[in-house]
């Protein structure tokens, strides 16, 4: 299996602090990459920097082979790779259906395909009884799966997923878990940042973990489990 | 007849009912000319015409996409301005001008776009008004081209011709009406199907969040740009429609901040980014800035005996009530965004669904 995503040397400055530092990684097709690291890590920045949202200062992004530093994120998003976001982003005064419509229209002109695919997505997470709600009404935990259907109907062949499981209840994380394994059957790359480290060792196939923007760590769960630096970082060095 | 009317319905989501009111409006505002001879009352109508023209135009671009322009006064007067040019010093007639202005608005709007769009929020706003008062300032002090300050007086309105055929005159105020009718109708119609399209899908997404939109595929420049190109456009249709219908243009008359704000208002009073919030605005504003300017209310008062026109408060109330309506007019835009932050229409829309909810 090929890289989909190439992250070579990343830099990004705000003034004189480093968000991120020279971070490099590759993520194949296929597989869960997940994303962790104390608050304050870069994470988001980082996936501001790789969907366009922000240049990188320093480095680059190579996504199927593609440089994409300085691609806008909409082209970003046209090219096959969509983000959630952590601060959930609904078109508040636009009904449900419409949201993920929204999405749709990436890959269509037609309304009626639109809608078929946004209906379809809506399943998929079981929101398709909320479809004509107003997005800005729903709960958090419908909010986040509404933010997931959403980017799905952009039909994306990478996925970047920020906490889609912050603020949830159990049950609506294990529903959340299912989705994102159900996602990678079919066949879409992810990458996932969460704070629930139980979630993430269930689900990533490699770990990146980021501190004070710099690249701390990469492996497997378990690997990572083990690490000590890793522990430090999360625990204190006195543990 | 019920299933035509249903298909017509299910395609584009009207109801029958719907399409049943639009064909009993059409109809009665078609015939109204021809019962009522009233130049007044056909004036009141045109001015509610260009009102509906102006907030359905501001409305794509403001309610729709969410860009706040209070600077649509320059494309209102660059509009006015083209087709009085080219009809005062080119002989070009204004029903040719009034298309050249809507190309010059259209190229002055892509300028001021790709410059503003960089805003965003209140910055967008006071850019848009900086722009208006730029294209004022330029009116003014570009005597020769404009006249300056001394306006430009429109001496004769060629007839309008087919052939030989003389369709009218423009002597009277009833072509006036219809052309301010069908504009009014031809802005309506072209707000419904931008609703109805991907375009329209867009511009609400970027006027909910940005952000998110950008991310979801929507490229922001194009969409805007091409949102106020619309929205550009219909202005300037309006400002010539006004040019010829008033006969006479100057730079505070078609280029003042108070156009912006006014564009702006009858789109917040009736409900801003809806398809009727404009003709609903302009249904409140119209016959309220008629009958506040023409002392109504001082004579409503007079006849209700609420007060004696010979008291000392009427006399007040006659001398100074037909002054005081821009205070009126201002506390009750207050009133209305206070307390009903989604416009007349959306107000009503609550009502309504609070009493079946109730029913049921």
């Amino acid at each position: 299996m090929g890289a989909i995503l190439e992250i070579k040397h990343v830099s990004k400055f705000f003034g004189g602090l480093a968000a991120n530092s020279d971070v490099s990684f590759e993520l194949a097709e296929g597989m869960i990459m997940g994303l962790i690291g104390p608050n304050g890590a870069g994470k988001t920045t980082l996936f501001n920097c790789i969907t366009g949202y922000y240049p990188p200062s320093r480095g680059e992004v190579i996504f199927k082979g593609r440089k994409m530093n300085g691609l806008e994120p909409n082209k970003v998003c046209k090219l096959g790779m969509a983000r959630t976001w952590q601060k959930v982003r609904p078109l508040a005064k636009m009904s449900v259906l419409d949201n993920v419509m929204v999405g749709a229209l990436c890959r269509t002109n037609s309304l009626k395909v639109a809608r078929d695919i946004a209906l379809e997505q809506l399943k998929v997470v079981r929101l398709d009884r909320k479809a004509d709600f107003l997005a800005g009404g729903l709960p958090i935990g419908e909010r986040k799966k509404l933010e997931v259907a959403r980017v799905l109907a952009t039909r994306p062949q990478l996925l970047l997923l920020d906490e889609v499981m912050g603020g949830l209840n159990p049950a609506e994380s294990e529903e959340i878990i299912q989705l994102i394994l159900d996602i990678k059957k079919h066949g879409i790359t992810q990458m996932v940042i969460e704070h629930d480290m139980k979630a993430i060792m269930r689900i990533s196939d490699r770990i990146v973990v980021l501190n004070s923007g710099e690249k701390l760590a990469e492996g497997s769960p378990e690997e990572i489990v083990a690490n000590q630096a890793v522990v430090e970082a999360y625990l204190g060095s006195e543990h | 007849m019920k299933t035509i009317l249903n298909k017509l319905g299910n395609n584009r989501g009207f109801s029958p009912v719907a399409i049943s009111l639009w064909i009993a409006a059409l109809a009665g505002l078609a015939l109204f000319p021809q019962f009522v001879d009233n130049p007044y009352a056909l004036h009141v109508m045109i001015l509610f015409f260009l009102s509906t023209i102006m907030g359905e135009s501001w409305n794509i671009l403001g309610g729709y996409t969410g860009q706040y322009s209070v600077g649509h006064a320059a494309y209102f007067g660059v509009g006015a301005y083209t087709t009085m040019m080219l009809m005062q010093y080119r002989q070009i007639p204004p029903w040719l001008g009034m298309w050249a202005g809507v190309a010059v608005v259209m190229v002055v709007a892509l300028v001021i776009g790709s410059i503003c769009f960089r805003l965003r929020g209140p910055y967008f706003v006071l850019a848009s008004i900086a722009v208006a008062e730029i294209m004022r300032l330029c009116a003014v002090n570009l005597k020769d081209l404009t006249n300056g300050a001394e306006g430009i007086l429109a001496t004769e309105i060629p007839p309008f011709k087919i052939g030989a055929t003389v369709v009218t005159d423009f002597l009277s105020k009833v072509p006036f009406y219809y052309i301010g009718l069908s504009f009014a109708v031809l802005t309506i119609v072209a707000t419904m199907l931008v609703q109805h399209s991907k375009l329209g899908y867009y511009f609400q997404a970027i006027r909910e969040d940005q952000d998110a939109a950008h991310a979801l595929g929507i490229s922001l420049s194009f969409h805007k740009n091409v949102a106020l190109l619309l929205s550009a456009g219909f202005t300037s249709l309006a400002g010539s429609f006004y040019a010829i219908y008033v006969g006479f243009i100057d730079p505070p008359t078609v280029l003042a901040l108070d156009i912006s704000v006014q564009i702006v208002l009858i789109c917040i009073i009736g409900g801003i980014g809806t398809i009727y919030g404009p003709v609903v605005g302009s249904l409140v504003l119209v016959p309220l800035s008629e009958a506040l300017r023409s002392n109504l209310i001082a004579q409503g008062i007079f006849k209700l005996g609420l007060a004696s026109e010979e008291s000392g408060v009427g006399v007040f109330l006659k001398e100074n009530l037909a002054h005081a309506h821009a205070l009126i007019y201002g506390i009750l835009v207050v009133v209305v965004i206070l307390f009903m932050p989604d416009g007349v229409l959306g107000f009503a829309r609550k009502l309504f669904t609070a009493r079946n909810r109730g029913n049921a």
